[in-house]
């Protein structure tokens, strides 16, 4: 019997990620939503006996979708796929009604055994290794246009979600996920979308420089200097919170956050990134004036944001991911795999 | 280490290598006992790695910050990332010297410092690498900047004759005191004075005189100061000074002091005696002013009406 399967994902790129890894000899009809409130209509008409569901998106996000699908009983299983890998993404998901958490990036083999121990999937005997797929009928939606701009930004959410793991893992709590922005800018719009965070706040900052392949950026962790008294809390620092103590919370989280978004990001090309050592660009200042981009040498820059807060705590810091212009093709290279 | 197929000779190679690079290494197991530990630590610290072999790193080293080095290494061995630190977060971790000990400007050396997951072949962390970086020159080179920074900055809003704050500065001063008036409300006044008949004084005794007379006028502004008054010198003879927290009539209070103060001086410049009196306006922050041009303004024609009144004394402007 033919199994209506519904991914829903934002991202194409993670889309087709995920119908390529789906076992091939699996007797199954695939239908795709780009998120939560195409989803439901889609299980509502029978398309969706089993649901691939992502955690960060529009609209309608995953753990909302989760609450709908119990609220309405609706007929699916839900199998959440997320690069959020932290514990608590774990247990919520699962206390929401899903039957299990699959991780980004997914592979085939993991696939293949959580179907089977779910009695989803037994893999046909006898099928040579090398015969070729069975082609799967798509029956509503599509995997869309992939562009460049997808791969990156799917490369960046997985980067994030294992970034946002050890952060959660450090300070003992759920960091909240959104969705990375990712934009080719001209050196003057990131100074201009930097100020636009200007307010009566001061920030401080730290950066670090990475390269490896051909490819080569800087990550800059800026904090609003509201964050810190959270932070200290949360890091168990006791006592008065001096410039010098806030400097030691910032390095702390910079280098976690940048640490394990640059290797996420590093290990998803397939390369390796050497770290430079990370500068301090200031302290209780106004945004605009923490870069000082140095314009004659570099025009475009391609900018990934992740916005990281934390649950019950006033706590936000933006994580800027910037590439160089000449960085560019040798990236587009590497995406490549993802993009055919 | 245990690895066969290098070759020995690859490996003494390998190991010269670290131990003449100019860079500290040393290896840490989980309870900090000293694994490795290369030239640059031997040279600086004076411990051979002999000595310091399978050696608890706090035991030979009882002045490191213990506690905040194990946090860093305790999150380095359970999240497998590497952990930074900077010069400007902690100046060093092993207090070495400088090593110009002659021409440095600085007692020590300034360190970065890295520590690193070094996995085994089970890819379990049971080791982590410090390596330490002196930046002894970057960090001199930003402090000396810093301070070359500061002086620039009092310089540029200093009065060169005075001392007090030139008009710019002052000026800036006023304005940020008039910002904080309309949003919190606090009492504070302004006062604007000039010294009486001062063009007699350069034109009778000189402009040298003239220099004498301002300056002496500054040191008796000064001298009755409080910490948060803000004086500055606005014009050639005139002045101008901020008093937060302050009332018209506190105000009052302060400005007949300085007032008598100088009148009751007696200057003598290349034998004669010269005497001098001031004239005074003040104007206290209230709501009807728009902006702190106005307010200035306001303790302008206060003086104007002292000048009018007779000169040496003190008038305050009436808001309706």
């Amino acid at each position: 019997m033919t199994i209506p399967v519904l991914i829903c994902d934002d991202s194409s790129v993670a889309r087709k990620q995920m119908a390529r890894t789906l076992p091939d000899d699996w007797d199954i009809e695939i239908s795709f939503a780009k998120h939560g409130e195409e989803a439901l209509s889609a299980i509502k008409e029978g398309l969706g006996d089993i649901l691939f569901l992502d955690l960060n998106m529009p609209v309608m996000d995953g753990y909302e979708t989760l609450e709908n699908i119990s609220k309405l009983d609706l007929p699916t299983m839900v199998i959440v796929v997320s690069g959020d890998i932290q514990p608590e993404a774990h247990k919520r998901v699962k206390d929401l009604g899903a039957i299990d958490f699959i991780k980004k990036p997914t592979s085939k083999e993991a696939l293949s055994e959580l179907l089977e121990k779910f009695g989803l999937y037994r893999p046909t005997e006898g099928i040579p290794a090398n015969a070729p797929p069975v082609e799967k009928t798509v029956i509503k939606g599509e995997i869309g246009q992939i562009e460049y701009r997808d791969c990156i930004q799917e490369i960046a959410n997985v980067a994030m979600g294992q970034a946002a793991d050890l952060l959660a893992r450090l300070l003992n709590v759920f960091v909240k996920l959104p969705i990375p922005n990712v934009n080719l800018l001209e050196v003057s719009e990131l100074e201009m979308a930097l100020s636009q965070t200007e307010g009566s706040t001061t920030y401080s900052a730290v950066c670090q420089g990475f390269i490896g392949s051909g490819i080569c950026g800087e990550a800059l962790l800026i904090f609003s200097d509201s964050s810190f008294e959270d932070i200290a809390k949360l890091l168990n620092y006791t006592g008065d919170l001096n410039r010098m103590v806030e400097l030691e919370l910032l390095m702390e989280v910079a280098s976690i956050l940048v640490g394990a978004c640059t290797n996420g990001i590093a290990q998803q090309l397939d390369t390796n990134f050497s770290q430079g050592h990370p500068v301090v660009l200031g302290q209780h200042v106004q945004v605009g004036s923490l870069i000082k981009a140095n314009s004659k040498r570099w025009k475009k820059t391609l900018a990934i944001e992740i916005t990281y807060e934390i649950e019950n705590y006033n706590i936000s810091c933006d994580l800027l991911l910037l590439f160089t212009e000449d960085s560019l093709d040798n990236l587009n290279k590497r995406l490549s795999y993802l993009m055919d | 280490m245990s690895e066969p197929n290098i070759d020995i000779k690859e490996f003494h190679w390998l190991m010269d290598m670290l131990q003449t690079i100019d860079v500290g290494l040393v290896v840490l197991d989980k309870e900090h006992n000293i694994k490795v530990w290369n030239s640059f630590m031997e040279s600086h610290s004076g411990l051979t790695p002999l000595q310091t072999k399978d050696k608890n790193l706090f035991d030979l080293f009882e002045e490191l910050p213990k506690d905040w080095l194990m946090h860093k290494t305790g999150s380095v061995f359970m999240l497998k990332n590497r952990s930074f630190m900077t010069w400007e977060q902690r100046p060093y971790l092993f207090k070495f010297k400088n090593n110009r000990p002659i021409t440095g400007t600085e007692p020590f050396m300034y360190q970065n410092i890295t520590i690193s997951p070094l996995a085994s072949t089970d890819g379990n962390v049971n080791h982590v690498a410090i390596i330490i970086y002196d930046v002894t020159d970057i960090a001199a080179n930003r402090n000396a900047l810093e301070k070359a920074n500061l002086e620039l900055e009092t310089l540029s809003r200093t009065d060169r004759l005075t001392k007090l704050n030139n008009r710019g500065y002052w000026e800036e001063c006023l304005s940020k005191e008039f910002s904080r008036y309309q949003r919190y409300k606090t009492t504070c006044s302004v006062i604007m004075f000039d010294i009486d008949h001062f063009k007699k004084v350069n034109d009778t005794y000189g402009h040298q005189a003239g220099d004498e007379v301002i300056r002496l006028v500054s040191k008796v502004l000064t001298n009755n100061l409080r910490a948060t008054d803000i004086a500055g010198r606005y014009g050639g003879e005139e002045f101008g000074v901020i008093l937060g927290n302050t009332d018209a009539e506190s105000a009052m209070v302060f400005c007949e002091r300085v007032r008598e103060e100088i009148a009751a001086l007696e200057v003598t410049y290349e034998g004669q005696l010269i005497k001098f009196t001031v004239s005074l306006g003040i104007s206290q922050a209230v709501d009807s002013i728009p902006d702190y041009v106005t307010w200035l303004n306001e303790a302008d024609q206060a003086l104007y009406a002292s000048k009018e009144g007779g000169r040496n004394q003190t008038n305050t402007f009436k808001h309706s």
